[in-house]
């Protein structure tokens, strides 16, 4: 594994750079508020996952040392575990409602403007690991090893939740299982 | 746990090369860094061509989720947090930092005790007796310059 490229960046903050600081919230929050409006369907909740990420962020700075894993996989991994602590809340809320099989009837066409929001829909549908998978590899450009990292499997189970995710996906907003 | 193929090890027939598309979809910067070469040639054949434009029609779909950029407002919060949390976060490890030297220190203090009980000879009563007129020459006794006399 090469450098961290946020190596000095954490370093500088644990200094208690300001500029740092800023540096940091520019070149991460995006991603991170990808990653959860994508694994939770919620803006405002995914607002708050990625606040509580950066408490994280900033409270264990001066203690980060790269061991195996990246800067960005390790905030990647804990922003991913604040919104499961959200996905288990709201299963414990919902388990009574919640159906046995995941829904994978094709979803009504959608004028273009509204094909974001059918998407959206679509990966709320789908296992939350598959669901992670691709959100990891298609959406947060991670390579396949580090996806695997963060999600803490193997490559070849990383492959098997992806295809999985993809050929419900493609049920859905396709219209068929992805064979011809 | 997370071991890629080595770009050695990459055989590329139409059956891995339909899973990785499966897998990843058909942009192949997003496919294993190993493999990526060799699919490249396959994907110039006809069968290649035929998957990457199957994986397309999804990812074409997927790319139209958009995220909205994060507020102002949102990212100032953020920042505003950090003063306080980061002096927090230095205090905690200054904390550990000290309560570890203490636990260094206290290890030290008992490895010390255990080694001068082990290393120190036992002075037991039936072996040396403190006489009252001993000193480090002898029996210094009221006997001892007139013995010879």
């Amino acid at each position: 594994m090469g450098a961290d490229p946020d190596e000095e960046l954490v370093r500088r903050i644990s200094a208690g750079d300001q500029a740092a600081v800023q540096a940091m919230v520019a070149r991460k929050l995006p991603r991170i508020l990808a990653l959860a409006t994508r694994m939770l369907g919620d803006a405002a909740e995914a607002e708050d996952v990625a606040q509580e990420t950066f408490v994280r962020i900033w409270r264990h700075a001066s203690s980060w040392r790269q061991r195996g894993a990246r800067f960005d996989t390790w905030i990647h991994r804990v922003a991913l575990n604040l919104c499961y602590d959200r996905l288990r809340r709201r299963r414990e809320w919902t388990a009574d409602e919640l159906p046995k099989v995941p829904d994978e009837a094709p979803l009504p066409d959608a004028v273009p403007a509204d094909e974001g929001r059918r998407v959206q829909q679509a990966l709320q549908r789908i296992a939350p690991r598959q669901r992670e998978a691709i959100v990891l590899v298609y959406y947060q450009e991670m390579s396949n090893i580090e996806a695997a990292g963060a999600m803490q499997v193997s490559v070849d189970a990383l492959e098997s939740l992806l295809a999985r995710g993809r050929r419900a996906l493609q049920a859905m907003l396709v219209g068929d299982d992805g064979d011809d | 746990m997370a071991e890629e193929r080595r770009t050695s090890d990459v055989r590329m027939d139409a059956r891995r090369f339909a899973a990785l598309a499966d897998a990843y979809g058909s942009a192949l910067h997003r496919w294993p860094q190993a493999e990526q070469a060799a699919a490249a040639l396959f994907s110039e054949t006809e069968e290649g061509r035929a998957v990457l434009r199957r994986a397309g029609r999804l990812d074409t779909i997927l790319d139209r989720h958009h995220v909205e950029a994060p507020s102002r407002t949102l990212h100032g919060e953020i920042v505003a947090r950090a003063a306080t949390q980061l002096r927090q976060g230095r205090h905690r490890h200054l904390w550990w930092l000290g309560f570890g030297l203490a636990g260094i220190g206290l290890a030290g203090a008992v490895a010390g005790l255990a080694l001068v009980t082990v290393v120190t000879p036992d002075a037991s009563s039936d072996r040396y007796v403190m006489d009252a007129n001993a000193t480090s020459f002898g029996d210094a006794g009221p006997d001892a310059d007139t013995e010879d006399l």
